[in-house]
């Protein structure tokens, strides 16, 4: 006989507010089988669960059902109390008035109404459910983090100074990431190679740490604990091990006019090439569709000139399949173009850059050795004019977030101009400024009352060229006048961007992605470094626009995250798994093929002498994750889910 | 020489040479218009066998009884080209083994029977080709769009109106070669999620389960449509899903032995229309 206790909680006043909870209670009581209810104000709290064990123990429950939130928040802490309190947890049943009830309507009535339906029919769901034990799997403790950036390098160091062993993962030939090509770095004006380079020869000589450049990440399967990813490791036709990084081979290669991508366009590279002279590893890479040789089949100087025979043409690219426990993605953002704006001239004028283009300008190994020129004549400009929110927070433009940064690295860039053209001229054009940080405000007001930078709260609606000048014009808005300002050089703080395949690979492994392309989080306060896949976290610009700092501290906690599920052998898994009913399975196999776990196996029944006498379906419950595909795959019904049977789920409808 | 005596001939000499065990062919039936499937097991049978274009039944449903292909031995069946798609379905299926299988292909058209050269389901992809060129039927397209026109409101109750009749018989899923489960899920009934009653819902739970479950799976043989002894026009359910998997995923069911479930695979660039 069923003994059900019924916990309704007010959740202080998000549910109570819109449902009578005294009604709820009292209605519920008189249900068949529940033997106990009764309503608090938090039941998540320490008195909460203690009521809710009390509750147990006294009246002999079976089943719990606690009629509060979202299971995602508070289903672990109800299960730990149910099992602290002698009850197998897999008997407690999350009925959800909050997020599915009380924040969603506005009438009492209906509201009480229905948070009555929801909360019975997980009593009838409650009353069906077994006693379940959890899965044990071994955990393959080495982690991959892909994204060799300042974020994740600072995850693999984390990890690989625990002891773990970590794959670092990169596509472009070195290390380094956006943070390689910035001039100075916010609030302190240390410059960032300074504070990076070290970092990236530590990573790559750690002995924990296999960094695997110009490498991509294909596919991933399997769960945490136990990956499976199979990495791209792209054709070099550079021999990683016996190049010595000379350089010989860069100097002599005939095609120097490539547009380099570290430089932003501003800079050349050849087609045998490293992305900066500070890369790591210091292996240069042919690019196959620039390379004479691979166009016209004649040429291969390089490989004459290499004095260790360290070019080879024939590589191909290499398929490798890793084991890894945890994965960090890093990928990391882009910066939108100055093509997107007409108002700015479509990307047509050559002295109106973004922001990163100015970082290369301003680097002291930039194209122009740290000297600001600007880059259609190559002359110092005596007036430069900013203009933040450059693409953020414009719904017009598709950027309806803050990029973050933009406030502190304008600030910054008029200061850096200002230290180095010290008669030269800088216009703000600003929304807000945003300096909310360490260090940050009193940055701005040193750009401010030390360098001159001139603000102007207002936006710019036209930008034009005129006599080699560049016309801004705008607007004021504190004066409430408009403005025009003859400007040498016109820096963008275009918007930043997720990576323009951010969507795709998240597909390909597995996590999820907000409207624009930025990886969702697990819980945006409460697990930010955590994905809605278990085992694979975040670091970095991938998920939201972050700052060095803040990119670096989330890099630490997710590895700290790593470092947690490392911390044993043996990873306990919920046993919400999948069974198959041999009798009824008509062996067609979909359920394999729907499986996006691999979980799914064929297997063969025989009679006692060994003869075949059907082969079926098969679930493996050490990779199953429950996800419940192959359970309304299956015509013949032949598939059922624990904790999710079919007679549960029959018997939650049937209460509503 | 007829294409009756080419493939009587054809038949003896298969079970004499003991190519197969089996023909599974089309007799007379009880009515001059009408054929009934025969099961020939020796070449002094093979009389007994019929082939004019009276012969429209899909036979393909008989490979599937329990147990036939299990001895390894070849059985020889009779087969228009939806026929032909049915064993390429149940063989991506695993429900029998196209090796086992060998096809006396055949045409109607009109008045006509003409006969498909190839034995096997693999030497058929030319023509598999062709039919997935020439897309889904027009006239059922025809028929469809009728009820398209139709506003929802009318349309359900149209639907409830034909639903009405069905008396449970479950004559579609016997006839029906892709109805393969040893235990269908009608028959389940703990818990019972489908109604048996005729009552509008149990109707409708019926019906629209069977259309799912078809779905990148019919062929149109309309095996369904001519057994509903209250002549529900089953077709046009069948004939809507397999629209929608043609148009939305690019499925046509029964190309190939080797072509993955529809339902049950992913890609990349699957629309995602159903996601508001």
């Amino acid at each position: 006989m069923a003994k059900i206790g019924v916990f309704v909680c007010h959740c202080g006043e998000n549910i109570a507010s819109m449902v009578d909870t005294g009604k709820l209670v009292t209605t519920i009581s008189e249900h068949p089988g529940v033997a106990f209810s009764s309503e608090y104000k938090y039941f998540c709290s320490d008195p909460g669960q203690e009521t809710v064990k009390k509750a147990i123990r006294e009246n002999n429950l079976t089943g719990v059902v606690v009629a509060a939130c979202s299971p995602r928040m508070h289903e672990q802490t109800f299960r730990k109390a149910c099992a602290e309190a002698g009850l197998n947890p897999y008997m407690l049943e999350l009925a959800n008035i909050r997020e599915q009830c009380s924040w969603v309507h506005t009438d009492k009535i209906q509201a009480t109404d229905k948070a009555i339906e929801i909360t019975r029919s997980l009593v009838e769901k409650v009353k069906r459910n077994n006693n379940l034990q959890p899965i044990s799997v071994p955990v393959t403790r080495r982690a991959m983090v892909i994204g060799g950036g300042v974020a994740g390098i600072q995850a693999a160091l984390d990890i690989a100074s625990a002891g773990r062993e970590v794959i670092l993962v990169e596509r472009e030939p070195s290390i380094g990431g956006h943070m390689a090509q910035l001039s100075e770095t916010f609030p302190t004006l240390d410059c960032s190679q300074c504070i990076l380079t070290p970092r990236m020869v530590e990573a790559v000589q750690h002995p924990n740490i296999t960094v695997m450049t110009y490498s991509e990440v294909e596919e991933v399967d399997g769960y945490i604990g136990n990956f499976t990813v199979k990495v791209r490791q792209k054709a070099r036709y550079v021999k990683m091990e016996t190049c010595t990084g000379c350089g010989d081979c860069i100097q002599k290669c005939p095609v120097k006019k490539i547009p380099s991508d570290f430089e932003c366009g501003l800079g050349n590279r050849t087609a045998i090439y490293t992305p900066f002279a500070q890369a790591v590893p210091n292996v240069p890479v042919i690019d196959r569709d620039r390379c004479t040789y691979f166009k016209n089949g004649k040429c291969k100087i390089c490989q004459k000139t290499c004095q260790i025979d360290s070019i080879d043409f024939e590589q191909q690219d290499r398929m490798v399949s890793l084991e890894v426990g945890a994965i960090v993605v890093a990928t990391g953002f882009q910066v939108q173009n100055t093509a997107l704006y007409g108002e700015y001239g479509y990307g047509r004028y050559k002295d109106v850059i973004t922001g990163l283009h100015f970082e290369r300008l301003a680097s002291a190994s930039g194209p122009t050795a740290g000297k600001i020129l600007r880059p259609s004549d190559g002359k110092e400009p005596e007036t430069i004019v900013f203009l933040q929110c450059a693409g953020s927070r414009d719904a017009a433009k598709g950027v309806k977030y803050c990029s973050k940064i933009c406030c502190m690295y304008t600030a910054k860039h008029a200061m850096l101009y200002a230290h180095k053209v010290h008669h030269g001229k800088t216009r703000i054009f600003y929304m807000d400024i945003r300096a909310a940080g360490k260090g940050y405000d009193e940055f701005t007001r040193r750009a401010i009352e030390e360098d001159q930078a001139g603000y102007i709260r207002g936006r710019v609606s036209k930008l034009y060229e005129e006599n080699g000048k560049l016309i801004v014009r705008g607007v004021d808005t504190l004066l409430g006048k408009p403005v025009e300002v003859e400007a040498d050089m016109v820096v963008l703080a275009t918007a930043m961007i997720p990576q323009p395949d951010a969507k795709e690979f998240a597909k390909r492994i597995g996590i999820g992605y907000d409207e624009y392309g930025f990886y969702n989080e697990a819980h945006l306060k409460l697990r930010p470094v955590e994905t809605a896949t278990a085992g694979i976290y975040l670091a970095g610009a991938c998920q939201s626009p972050k700052d060095i700092p803040d990119s670096v501290a989330q890099a630490s906690a997710a590895a700290a995250k790593v470092l947690g599920l490392f911390s044993k052998e043996q990873l306990e898994r919920e046993p919400v798994v999948a069974s198959v009913s041999d009798s009824t399975c008509a062996g067609c196999w979909g359920c394999v093929i729907a499986c996006p776990y691999n979980a799914i196996d064929r297997r063969d029944i025989t009679d006692r002498n060994g003869n075949l006498i059907k082969r079926v379906a098969s679930v493996n419950p050490g990779l199953c994750q429950g996800c419940g595909t192959c359970v309304s795959f299956c015509r013949s019904n032949s598939i059922d889910l624990a904790g999710f049977t079919e007679k549960q789920i029959f018997a939650e409808v049937m209460g509503l | 020489m007829g294409i009756q005596e080419q493939y009587r001939n054809e038949a003896a000499e298969l079970l004499s040479s003991g190519a197969v065990k089996l023909v599974i062919g089309y007799g007379g039936g009880s009515t001059p218009d009408r054929r009934r499937p025969v099961f020939v097991r020796s070449a002094e049978e093979v009389s007994r066998l019929v082939l004019d274009s009276y012969c429209v039944a899909n036979l393909s449903a008989y490979l599937i009884s329990e147990g036939l292909l299990s001895d390894g031995k070849n059985v020889a069946v009779f087969l228009k080209p939806d026929g032909i798609r049915s064993v390429n379905i149940l063989s991506a299926e695993a429900q029998v083994n196209p090796d086992q299988v060998v096809i006396l292909g055949f045409n109607i058209e009109g008045e006509q029977t003409t006969p498909l050269p190839g034995r096997k389901a693999a030497d058929y992809a030319p023509l598999m080709e062709s039919l997935r060129s020439s897309g889904l039927s027009p006239e059922l397209q025809r028929e469809a769009d009728r009820l398209e026109q139709m506003s929802a409101v009318e349309r359900f109750d149209y639907w409830k109106e034909q639903f009405a009749k069905c008396i449970k018989c479950y004559a579609c899923r016997q006839v029906c070669p892709m109805c393969y489960c040893r235990r269908c899920i009608v028959d389940v009934n703990q818990p019972q999620w489908i109604n048996t009653s005729s009552h509008t819902l149990g109707n409708f739970e019926w019906n629209i389960v069977r259309a799912f479950h078809l779905a990148g799976r019919c062929v149109a043989c309309g095996g369904c449509d001519r057994a509903c002894p209250v002549n529900i026009p089953l077709r046009l359910i069948n004939h809507r899903m397999s629209k929608e998997t043609l148009d939305i995923f690019g499925h046509f069911p029964g190309e190939s032995a080797d072509q993955k479930p529809v339902l049950a695979t992913f890609r990349q660039d699957d629309p995602e229309t159903f996601i508001l």
